[in-house]
């Protein structure tokens, strides 16, 4: 009795001195950068947690000269930093090793630089997705990326989580179009990499690295694009099939036609559900089949080719239903399926969302055995996938039952080793952080992973920014 | 003409037997003659190597690594010896890995779009490879008869047709590399994503200075069902960017969208009779691809803002034939110029494309100014110009006046918001320039990523990072160290 007395007294002393420690911290950053910008309660500090860990204090930085001098701060005291913009994404990766600093870079969100007519963008981090759509529809021009939480999310967020759009097939992903970078690296250095021209290959293509590196190895103070023209001309089509072998057999005969839609989404018919639960509007997706969704945006001769064309298609490969939505249409369905994720965490907070890069030709096999996986152990899923090369696959507790983690951590397991059989490549996005401690997000370690290590060695010595939470242990 | 710098002592015998016993005599050359084409690529640099070795396999190049590494020997990787910057020049001497052995295509994946190739493959080899499937390679630089996939890899290499379809790092998913440990690793893969940093994006452009690639994964497109080639003819030369940029207005992106101006198609016309007007001061060479319909529209829309800009005629190629012959003359016009004069020094530039204008006047008076005649043939679309300087380059001092020329051009296109190479690699050629688009902050980083892979500044020393200072070779300390790395 005496030892577990004394015992929970000095873990009750040791946590009055983090306690301490943590608060004179937020009072010495308070000062340092200005009260006025330092949120140092726990209430509002409650938005910056990632994964059940609070930070000490949350800076609202303005400039990258206050994030320069932040990170060489915390470079010197060992503190660690997440940053953030609009915290839609927080929740990805591995639970952080350690947690010191929130970093929010949603003040810098003024749009540097738009040259229309050379097809040319720079914008700071903290620019919403949803607001830059206004500043280029002014221009009839857009970048092609649909990114979930569009409303809160930010550019610096989407690049720094890779976010996957469903228009990467025909324009490609953000390192395809993102021209250059400025950032601040671990050790406080501004730096930059690349142009704001649309060609240019002078020196190491560095901000290639930032994208998708979950804030952990620089925080980047300006991403500069090559925007592009709005096609004149946009419309939506749906096609339901019976089984995800049918609906896959005729996403292969669009791609082997001359057919140039824009984004393809198959949808089966639990996400289906979801999808629909969470749209304001009824949605023409099946929930018995599967569903094709195709975005066509060109010309409108191009558009009404493509309505003819898919429609015979679709007919060929026995499709039960064909719509087409009429331009008007598009966001409320596009919005509402590339949202998937957070349909699905609604429905079940505790699921777990894998993001399985296959190729094509594995995609049908690739959903059927991951369906098997979720049905063997008795938890419910949903899909969709992009038949180009990306699968989301949620699994989740089964309505009305008591999470369970240890069957979510099995199913994991398996839905990884079903990914490698198959040539793909499995990491989960989402989950809880009870499983994320239990099952490594980013999978089984690769000979790869040491030469990440490498670079996060040049770019945070320290090892500050966002400790833990990458591939490789990074 | 740089091979002066060279600080490295010459090689020592034995090291040659010691290659020739490992890859077999047939496999090292190491006499003063048959070494003389190694001193040369594409640009107006030169540079000696030591010796030149043919590896065939993975494992050879492996053993090249670790016995040049052991023996403190500079590496420099080779493929057709194309490069307009001095990528592949040895100008500190050692090995020169040519890759002409590892040219095999190892497997096409038509389901999945994907070529699996070695790095000595020709670039056009790629597309007569999968064309029967209605496949195609998309990057097309001019020199893609000749040039390799490991060259394009090494300079991120662009092409022509690049303003639609992108540059060699957006068709490359994944790469074997041989690393200055001699390990073998892979980066990125098949799949259209890896889950980790973006490596493959890091390798793909780095010139040679971080890794030897020794296999490819390509990305392949499906042929456009039609495409249609303009020829808009422009009795002045300013109004051809005028055109340029107003497409980009109308929401077109060509596929490829070319520019020559009056001197310059003059001297292509006398050489390959692609049917340019003698007496225009410039032309566009036009193309869009993809579906019928959006290819008759946008052909009609690009004629009438030709017409609006003043072009005097505006001409669709018939068929396949005068199609073929109209980008004979584009992408042959440097051996073109190359008759009109003794040497000529190819630029690579980009501006934004709105500056074409002003740019073009100013490339005008750096002519005048330096007494050279300079040709315009360029990358309309994306503002990627290719200055030509036509000079003598036996005379030391119209050498020195061309590179003042030229570095005068790369400050107007630095200062006009745009960078130092758009295609063509730093190499040797400008890694003295980088500071006027880097600043030290971002040379210093850049300096610490090369010496991560690349520790001992073995692998293609003298490329990419000025030489000068505050760019000597940096250790990196090991994990956890307390301090930051200085310089």
């Amino acid at each position: 009795m005496t030892s577990t007395f004394s015992s929970s007294n000095s873990s009750a002393s040791s946590a009055q001195r983090a306690s301490d420690g943590r608060a004179s911290l937020a009072a010495r950053i308070a000062e340092k950068f200005g009260a006025a910008n330092v949120i140092a309660d726990a209430a509002p500090l409650a938005a910056y947690e990632v994964d059940g860990m609070q930070p000490a204090a949350a800076v609202k930085v303005g400039s990258g000269a206050e994030i320069a001098e932040l990170l060489q701060f915390a470079s010197a005291e060992k503190l660690a930093v997440i940053p953030s913009g609009g915290r839609t994404k927080l929740g990805i990766g591995a639970p952080p090793a350690r947690y010191d600093v929130a970093l929010d870079v949603s003040r810098m969100n003024k749009v540097l630089a738009y040259e229309p007519r050379d097809l040319t963008l720079g914008l700071e981090p903290g620019v919403r997705i949803a607001e830059l759509w206004g500043v280029l529809a002014c221009e009839k021009q857009w970048l092609p990326l649909i990114a979930p939480f569009a409303e809160r999310a930010t550019i610096g967020g989407v690049l720094a989580t890779d976010s996957a759009s469903p228009l990467r097939h025909a324009y490609g992903g953000p390192r395809d179009f993102t021209l250059g970078m400025e950032f601040v690296t671990g050790y406080g250095a501004a730096a930059k990499s690349g142009g704001r021209v649309v060609k240019n290959v002078s020196g190491y293509d560095m901000h290639k690295l930032l994208i998708g590196s979950l804030g952990t190895l620089a925080v980047i103070t300006r991403a500069n694009f090559k925007t592009f023209p709005f096609p004149p001309a946009r419309d939506v089509f749906v096609a339901h099939f019976e089984n995800s072998v049918a609906a896959m057999e005729f996403c292969h005969a669009v791609q082997r036609s001359a057919l140039e839609p824009r984004l393809v989404e198959v949808i089966s018919p639990e996400a289906a559900k979801l999808i629909s639960a969470g749209a304001n509007a009824p949605l023409p997706l099946s929930s018995n089949g599967w569903s094709v969704a195709l975005g066509v945006a060109a010309h409108e001769r191009v558009v009404e080719r493509h309505a003819r064309e898919l429609a015979a298609l679709a007919t060929q490969t026995k499709a039960s239903n064909f719509v087409r939505l009429g331009g008007e249409d598009q966001s409320e369905i596009l919005n509402p399926i590339c949202a998937f994720p957070t349909h699905v965490l609604a429905a079940d907070p505790g699921a777990a969302i894998f993001r399985i890069a296959a190729l094509p030709g594995v995609m049908a096999a690739l959903a059927e055995r991951l369906a098997a996986v979720a049905a063997g152990v008795q938890l419910e899923h949903a899909t969709v996938l992009r038949p180009h090369g990306l699968l989301f696959f949620a699994v989740m507790n089964p309505p009305a039952a008591a999470p369970d983690a240890a069957r979510l951590a099995r199913a994991a397991q398996e839905i990884f080793r079903a990914a490698e059989d198959l040539g793909a490549k499995a990491r989960i996005e989402w989950a809880p952080t009870e499983l994320k401690r239990a099952v490594n997000v980013w999978g089984e370690a690769r000979p790869d992973f040491q030469l990440m290590r490498r670079v996060k060695q040049i770019f945070d010595p320290e090892n500050i920014l966002s400790p833990g939470r990458f591939a490789g242990g990074i | 003409m740089r091979g002066a710098l060279r600080t490295k002592p010459h090689m020592e015998r034995k090291i040659i037997r010691e290659l020739e016993k490992l890859l077999g005599r047939d496999a090292v050359l190491s006499s003063r003659e048959d070494l003389l084409m190694y001193e040369y690529d594409g640009s107006v640099e030169e540079a000696k190597p030591d010796c030149a070795v043919f590896p065939r396999t993975t494992a050879e190049v492996v053993s090249i690594v670790k016995l040049a590494t052991r023996h403190g020997v500079p590496i420099v990787g080779r493929g057709a010896g194309t490069g307009l910057s001095g990528g592949a020049l040895a100008v500190q001497g050692g090995v020169i890995v040519v890759f002409s052995r590892m040219n095999r295509i190892l497997e096409i994946d038509a389901e999945n779009m994907r070529a699996v190739v070695q790095p000595g493959v020709v670039n056009l080899d790629v597309t007569r490879a999968v064309e029967h499937l209605g496949l195609y390679y998309a990057p097309d630089p001019s020199s893609q008869k000749s040039c390799t996939i490991g060259g394009n890899v090494s300079e991120n290499a662009g092409g022509p047709h690049t303003l639609a379809n992108g540059v060699t790092t957006n068709h490359v998913t994944g790469l074997e590399l041989v690393l200055m440990s001699g390990e073998v690793v892979r980066v990125g893969g098949r799949t259209c994503e890896t889950p980790g940093y973006d490596l493959t994006g890091l390798m793909v452009g780095s010139e040679g200075t971080l890794a030897i690639v020794t296999e490819i994964t390509l990305r392949l497109s499906r042929k456009p069902e039609a495409v249609k080639t303009l020829l808009a003819v422009y009795n002045d030369v300013a109004d051809a960017p005028e055109t340029v940029a107003d497409m980009t207005g109308r929401a077109i992106t060509p596929a490829a969208c070319e520019m020559l101006d009056g001197w310059t198609l003059r001297a292509v016309e006398a050489f390959v009779h692609a049917g340019f007007p003698l007496d225009s001061g410039a032309v566009l060479l036009i193309e869009v691809e993809g579906l019928a319909e959006a290819v008759e529209e946008q052909a009609a829309v690009i004629a009438e803002i030709c017409k609006a800009h003043n072009a005097r005629e505006v001409r669709v190629a018939r068929d396949a034939a005068e199609r073929e012959l109209l980008w004979k003359g584009r992408k042959n016009a440097f051996g073109a110029v190359g008759r009109f004069s003794p040497s000529y020094y190819v630029q690579d530039a980009v501006i934004p494309r709105t500056k074409l204008p002003e740019t073009l006047r100013r490339i005008e008076e750096i002519g005048k100014k330096y007494k050279f005649q300079i040709g315009n043939i360029f990358h309309a679309g994306d503002g990627n110009l290719h200055p030509i300087i036509l000079f003598d380059q036996r005379d030391p001092e119209q050498f020195k006046r061309a590179v003042e020329a030229s570095g005068e051009i790369m400050r107007h296109c630095i200062d006009a918001g745009g960078a130092l190479t758009g295609e063509h690699g730093v190499g040797m050629e400008k890694n003295e320039l980088m500071p006027l688009m880097f600043s030290n902050a971002d040379l210093d980083l850049m300096q610490r990523v090369r010496a991560a892979f690349n520790p001992d500044g073995m692998l293609n020393p003298g490329k990419v990072l000025p030489i000068g200072k505050g760019c000597k070779e940096v250790r990196i300390p090991p994990q956890g160290a307390a301090a930051y790395p200085t310089l």
